[in-house]
């Protein structure tokens, strides 16, 4: 057990690394392309290596995800099966809620909070959606899988 | 489903830790075995038997 979770935590850690060393060299190009043509459009080029750092990033987890499970027993994984299935699926129930309430012509009059340097358009609060939806998620996942640990003490 | 788990255990002075170190898995999933509160894969039970020399149905059986 603790070779493997040794393990695991070497292959984030290793990761985690990568990704610093991607973040880091995309800044780089990101800088000289600016500096070397100034009709360039830094912050074009910036979405498109953001962009790519962010799938890496994504697949990256997804890859921790299979070792991760891979490392740890039945229990477990039956925990995080409950809490993902369960936890998920109630916060987005919770979330649901605020996705059909926003499709009434009355929504166009609520305040929503701009989470980005106080941005306030499409994008920006299609952002907003998708991390309160995200957020809502992981609590539940968070109470659900506690739940299934003190449940079973 | 009941099992002897503990019992077992107990007869060769094993910690939790020890037969969770056995089998392979942590020592709260032992404990949930234990308190029968956590059902073991038909895999794990086989180690479980294996790692107590007896069969299946001499450690576990139903309500």
């Amino acid at each position: 057990m603790k070779s493997a979770r040794a393990n695991f935590f070497l292959k984030v850690a290793g990761g985690l690394a990568l990704l610093m060393l991607c973040t880091f060299i995309g800044g780089g190009v990101i800088g000289y392309l600016s500096a070397s043509n100034p009709e360039l459009d830094a912050s074009s080029v910036g979405m498109w290596i953001i962009g790519a750092i962010a799938v890496v990033l994504m697949i990256g987890s997804l890859a921790v995800g299979v070792v991760w499970m891979r490392s740890i027993d039945e229990a477990a994984r039956e925990a995080h099966k409950a809490a993902w299935y369960w936890g998920g699926s109630g916060g987005m129930a919770v979330g649901g809620v605020f996705a059909i309430l926003a499709t009434l012509p009355a929504a166009a009059q609520w305040d929503l909070p701009n989470l980005f340097s106080g941005r306030t358009d499409p994008a920006a609060y299609a952002a907003t959606g998708a991390f309160g939806l995200m957020f809502l998620m992981i609590i539940g996942y968070a109470i659900v899988w506690a739940w299934w640990w003190l449940a079973r003490r | 489903m009941n099992n002897r788990l503990k019992v077992l255990r107990a007869e060769r002075n094993w910690s939790q830790a020890e037969l969770a170190a056995q089998l392979g898995v942590s020592r709260q999933t032992v404990n949930a075995l234990e308190t029968g509160r956590y059902d073991p894969s038909l895999p794990l039970a086989f180690k479980i038997a294996r790692v107590f020399d007896q069969a299946i149905e001499a450690i576990f059986s139903e309500d």
